[in-house]
């Protein structure tokens, strides 16, 4: 059931199995899982179910450099459903490299294997309605439909895909189920204020909760799960030091640190020969009417030898600012950036202000393409405005063969790259946070050397050629800074306390009954974006607390066992 | 052991004859409205008939009440059955449905209370057990079994109608709107319960009452894209809630009236479009598990798994298709 946290009695203190904090992707996922296996589960929302200012505003906070990231209250959502009322719903799990030590990524590797996620990708993908869980196009499609006619290369794979979710809403789309759930209930409006740990540091006594008309009361839990995203598990971990000093989990200053997001930017020029239906670069619809898109990635085995970063490239348009692209679509979209949200005007908001010449020439491209425009627009109307499932992104017709890379690449973790608190508080008393983001140049160089390969791979062809400007490369792919709302890092696991906050099973290091789900254990990021995947360990961690709940019981009747006996 | 089967016509009714038919030891025969031939085991009956029917029945060990049609036919006709077979002693198997626990949401068990408010159906199948119980408390025998949505080879509800809604882009994956559990079952492990409620050893004034329903069945929303995939009707569209009421509130009354003229005409009904039901749209929301474990447990029932389900019913459509 959902109820508002206003009708818990203040001061009380609810008892139940699990308490998860925060239900976007991974709360609800893990809400849903846990339903219907003997547990109580409690889940603290802290917004409503549609945004609300007040509310959101406990996410302000401030960062380091504004060129490199955006403002911690942006691409994130205090509501119930969190970031899914605005994520796009791009869907692709890791790969098996991604969970491997690699000598040549330093502070890489899992302590898990991509076998130990597999069994809870198909139920990630499920959840996120992406379709069956099959990322091989040959698969999805049918054989003998590449991307590319003719191309065939053992260093450069272009056979997977992604797939795309409606995007879903978790909200909107569970919300009956967890109303329905008999053994789940919703509090919503409440804030997690704090975790509070038995006085020896080992266990959470409870956790704090608070709403924004100061009504207060706690939870205490068998076990606590923090589902609140990768900035604010490390704020509330942070926060909460009446007992552990520098913070819960922090004894080695591990939280808040190896803050990652993802490199990316659009670069170079590919330039395809022969007809244009030679190749496919947009959307294509599966059998069950999901979206899908093709993507260029190196072989493992090329990634290994090179000792780079793993990465994605995706057939692109030109950079939409520029109206050197000619296209009225695009220009359209430059006109209409105001109209469109921060998280996706990023992109149209590059570089100095447009100059009134810059204006023009946009102008001119749209009067000078008006079929072009038009049906692009009704397009977008039919398909994406008034749609369920929605057109994932603008995609120009191909009419030149010409395409820039979007590159979609893993950075390489490192301790500077972090999230602290500020002497700043939010109105329930909590420290902002303030988000110092890094790059290094060893990421920009990975996708340096990713991209010769692609040069000379496209050459040894003979299909297509590939350039790209060496000089303008760093300056590309950080034009908008770190890659908005993949929030990894901050809580990682591992298997030493020293650089790892969680373990193998989600849960912090030194506190017995307190675990993480999420982005935040991401030890690295992979060149997927975040959401599948941390459904997946979501699900995974979910698993784990029922049989930890299982195996609570057996040793409860053992003992009264022995007792009676 | 001479076996009646009342609607032995019908989409469960059919299917059961053949399958008993081929069971040794059982002597099938089926009752329909139509004139009766020995050479087919096949007798007229008329199930308001209460002398008729009571003949009929005389040396009839089990009556299999397979009957569907209107609130009458259901529920006059349950309460006559249970009276023939009180004076005849046949065991009355009675298919039930899950109709009878209405609005229920969550798991739902045998032992849950009825809800006959959603309509005449549900009323009439309430009314239907009332008969039974009423039966099995003067001293005859009854057993009830109350199916979820009766799928795969031969099923017009949930395999045909759905496979054309689908086709004509009517249907789809509705998201939230299909959330429901769909609780499949197998017409054949349908079939395989009533053979077991048939044999079952039954104590005095009992009346076993079993939910039928495959523990992997999907929601609704799922089983449309799944149908949708397997006969074809692809790319599945993702369609709004909004959409398909609008759909069962705009074109559902004119598609009903058209489908009772063509049958007062005696024009062919197949060529219409299915009107979509408001109520059955109200339904693929509705959070209910039918919860089989009982029929496990008492009647040792092995569920048929969802994928065969799927597939038997999918290649039945193709052959309907194909005859159209």
């Amino acid at each position: 059931m959902i109820v508002e946290a206003a009708s818990i009695e203040a001061g009380s203190c609810l008892k139940v199995d699990v308490c998860i904090v925060g239900s976007g992707a991974a709360g609800i996922s893990m809400a849903l899982a846990l339903s219907g296996r003997g547990l109580s589960v409690l889940l603290l929302e802290s917004g409503r179910m549609e945004h609300h200012d007040p509310t959101q505003a406990l996410y302000a906070g401030s960062v380091a450099d504004e060129k490199l990231h955006s403002p911690p209250d942006k691409y994130r959502h205090r509501r119930f459903g969190g970031a899914t009322a605005i994520w796009g719903g791009r869907c692709m799990p890791f790969d098996p490299i991604d969970f491997e030590a690699r000598e040549y990524i330093p502070h890489s590797g899992w302590p898990i294997a991509y076998e130990d996620l597999a069994p809870f990708y198909p139920e990630a993908n499920r959840l996120a309605e992406a379709g069956p869980f099959e990322y091989s196009a040959d698969a999805a499609f049918g054989p003998g439909k590449p991307m590319i006619q003719g191309f065939h290369s053992d260093r450069v794979r272009t056979d997977g895909i992604e797939r795309f979710s409606c995007p879903t809403n978790f909200a909107a789309r569970y919300r009956e189920r967890l109303q329905q759930a008999p053994d789940v209930t919703v509090l919503m409006g409440a804030n997690c204020t704090g975790i509070r740990l038995q006085a020896d540091g080992s266990r959470v006594r409870a956790v704090d909760v608070a709403t924004l008309e100061g009504h207060r009361f706690t939870v205490a839990a068998q076990d606590t799960v923090l589902a609140v995203g990768g900035l604010e598990t490390a704020r509330l971990l942070l926060a909460s030091r009446d007992v552990a000093p520098a913070g819960i989990g922090n004894e080695h200053d591990v939280v808040g640190r190896y803050y990652m997001c993802h490199i990316a930017g659009n670069v170079g020029k590919l330039t395809v020969k022969g007809p244009t239906s030679n190749v496919r670069h947009g959307y294509e619809v599966s059998p069950e009417g999901i979206y899908c898109r093709r993507r260029i990635s190196l072989s493992e085995a090329e990634q290994r030898r090179l000792g780079v970063a793993n990465m994605v490239a995706r057939l692109h348009f030109p950079r939409i600012t520029d109206p050197a692209h000619r296209s009225g679509v695009l220009s359209g979209l430059f006109m209409a950036r105001r109209l469109i949200s921060y998280e996706y005007s990023k992109r149209l908001k590059d570089g100095a202000p447009p100059t009134a010449s810059v204006y023009a020439r946009h102008l001119w491209n749209i009067v000078t393409g008006p079929v072009d425009t038009l049906g692009f627009l009704w397009h977008w109307v039919r398909r994406r405005t008034l749609a369920q499932r929605k057109f994932p992104s603008v995609i120009l017709r191909n009419k030149s063969n010409q395409f820039s890379l979007e590159m979609h690449g893993e950075q390489i973790p490192q301790p500077d790259s972090r999230v602290t608190l500020t002497d700043d508080c939010d109105a329930l008393g909590m420290p902002r946070i303030r988000v110092d983001w890094r790059y290094s140049p060893a990421d920009i160089d990975a996708v340096r050397k990713t991209l010769d390969v692609l040069v000379e791979e496209f050459a040894r062809s003979g299909l297509a050629t590939f350039e790209y400007d060496g000089a303008a490369l760093e300056h590309d792919l950080t034009r908008f800074g770190a890659y908005g709302g993949h929030h990894c890092g901050t809580a990682r696991m591992g298997t030493d306390p020293h650089t790892s906050v969680v373990d193998a099973d989600c849960r912090v290091h030194s506190v017995a009954n307190l675990y993480v789900a999420g982005s935040a254990v991401f030890p690295t990021s992979s060149q997927a974006n975040p959401t599948l995947t941390l459904i997946a360990v979501s699900l995974r961690l979910a698993e784990h607390l029922v049989e930890r709940a299982r195996a609570r019981n057996a040793a409860v009747q053992e003992m009264s066992g022995a007792v009676a006996a | 052991m001479k076996i009646l089967i009342l609607g032995g016509s019908g989409h469960i009714g059919g299917r059961l004859f053949r399958m008993l038919d081929a069971v040794p030891g059982l002597d099938v025969w089926r009752a329909s409205r139509r004139a009766g031939n020995a050479a087919e085991r096949s007798v007229q009956v008329d199930t308001l008939d209460a002398d008729g029917l009571r003949r009929v029945l005389a040396d009839v060990g089990c009556v299999v009440n397979c009957v569907a049609g209107n609130a009458t036919a259901i529920s006059a006709g349950a309460k006559t059955l249970a009276a023939a077979a009180l004076h005849t002693g046949s065991r009355v198997v009675h298919l039930s449905t899950m109709s009878v626990y209405g609005g229920a949401q969550g798991v739902v068990r045998e032992d849950t209370a009825f809800d006959p408010s959603l309509g005449w159906y549900a009323r009439a199948k309430v009314e239907a057990e009332a008969a039974m119980a009423d039966l099995v408390r003067q001293g005859g025998q009854a057993v009830v079994l109350r199916p979820g949505c009766v799928a795969g080879p031969g099923s017009q509800l949930w395999v045909g109608r759905i496979g054309r809604w689908l086709q004509a882009g009517r249907l789809g994956d509705i998201g939230a709107a299909g959330d429901g559990w769909s609780n499949l079952v197998h017409v054949d492990d349908v079939c395989r319960a009533v053979e077991a409620a048939l044999r079952m050893p039954l104590a005095a004034g009992q009346l076993p009452a079993y939910n039928l329903a495959a523990p992997d069945g999907p929601r609704w929303s799922e089983y449309f894209v799944d149908l949708g995939v397997a006969i074809g009707a692809t790319p599945v569209r993702r369609l709004s809630a909004r959409r398909v009421r609008l759909d069962a509130k705009v074109l559902g009354p004119p598609l009903k009236i058209a489908e009772k003229l063509a049958m007062k005409l005696g024009l062919p009904t197949a060529a219409l479009p299915d009107a979509m039901p408001p109520a059955l749209v109200r339904f693929f929301e509705q959070q209910i598990l039918l919860d089989g474990h009982a029929a496990e447990n008492g009647l040792g029932l092995r569920w048929t798994p969802y994928r065969k389900t799927l597939e038997d019913g999918a290649d039945w459509f193709a052959g309907q298709t194909a005859r159209r």
